[in-house]
């Protein structure tokens, strides 16, 4: 008979059929709490890094839960619950944290050539060893730092794919932008991070044979 | 490094991101590539190499971006799904609120108003 049960019970965990439409603001509440909130601590790392603030992160996530919880019954169980949290989150910051700030530096339409490519294509040369081997060095404060010197859009796209493993056309439903929008910040994006990354490895090796002598 | 089986090392290369993403549009696409790389030792060695450097860059990032939200952060997140549920009967407040235009994506901006009253407890304290 408990074995019966048992079945019974794991037949039914996973994507259990929900009435959205019915369900009642306690089956709700309970739901949003066993399958949404166990994403806070991953949303409020993205959020400091949007964010750059402790305070505005914190408020972020806040707000992102709310109106993932009013709006929780449009969300498809067994969909990608984490992509649309990020979704909620991404748009949040977009439309309201950063109004008061400019855009950044460089425009879309820039980007979209794939010329840039062409860049990242000659990379077979000699010196990119020696700075990919001295990143070994780096401490979490230079990697914290150079993802906040880098322009917000770039920033948003390397965290989501690079972090968080999303998949570029992921990324274009959360950040709202066509999939070759993604590519193309991406692929700037990575390489002035890591430009960025072998430049604070670079320092530190300094500061460590300086303060050996 | 010139053209091998038709598939030049400048096309490889152009487009060697989306191969080491997994982000190539068709089966047919890897399998290219995949012959390019038997055939050409030179590209074989650059697409390691960066697929290296990028889940080194990716692992870092990942051991870097892991902060856990503070206690007070999850307590806020907890009382405002309760309250948004019509549910708070936590603490000695009673609370309402007032939600219009949502949309699911966020877009919409939300409004939220929310009423506190306080209720007096009348704890009975026995004795003296």
């Amino acid at each position: 008979m408990s074995v019966a049960l048992a079945v019974m019970d794991t037949s039914n965990s996973e994507v259990a059929v929900v009435d959205r439409a019915t369900e009642s603001s306690a089956a709700k509440k309970s739901r949003f709490e066993r399958d949404a909130l166990q994403y806070t601590h991953q949303l409020y790392a993205a959020a400091l890094r949007y964010t750059k603030d402790q305070h505005d992160a914190q408020d972020l996530v806040q707000d992102t839960y709310a109106k993932a919880f009013v709006a929780f019954h449009q969300f498809e169980p067994g969909t990608n619950l984490k992509a649309w949290l990020y979704r909620i989150l991404t748009t949040t910051f977009i439309n309201t944290y950063r109004k008061d700030q400019r855009r950044p530096q460089i425009s879309d339409g820039e980007l979209e050539d794939w010329q840039i490519f062409d860049a990242a294509s000659h990379t077979s040369d000699q010196g990119r060893s020696a700075e990919d081997v001295a990143l070994d060095g780096i401490a979490d404060l230079d990697v914290r730092a150079a993802l906040a010197a880098m322009p917000e859009d770039f920033r948003i796209a390397v965290y989501l794919a690079d972090v968080e493993g999303f998949s570029y056309k992921e990324i274009a439903e959360i950040v709202g932008v066509p999939a070759g929008t993604v590519m193309s910040r991406l692929h700037r994006g990575r390489k002035l991070l890591r430009v960025a990354l072998a430049d604070y490895a670079k320092e530190r090796g300094f500061n460590r044979g300086a303060s050996h002598e | 490094m010139n053209n091998i089986n038709s598939v030049p090392c400048d096309q490889i290369m152009q487009t060697l991101f989306l191969y080491i993403d997994h982000e190539l549009p068709s089966e047919q696409e890897y399998q290219t590539y995949q012959f390019h790389f038997l055939e050409c030792s030179d590209c074989h060695e650059v697409m390691v190499h960066e697929s290296a450097a990028l889940a080194f860059m990716q692992s870092l990032l990942r051991d870097t971006c892991n902060e856990q939200a503070p206690e007070d952060l999850l307590t806020r997140i907890r009382e405002q799904t309760a309250t948004l549920a019509g549910q708070n009967q936590v603490g000695y407040f009673s609370s309402s609120t007032t939600i219009t235009n949502i949309s699911f994506d966020g877009t919409t901006s939300i409004q939220v108003t929310q009423e506190f009253t306080h209720e007096i407890r009348h704890e009975v304290t026995e004795g003296e």
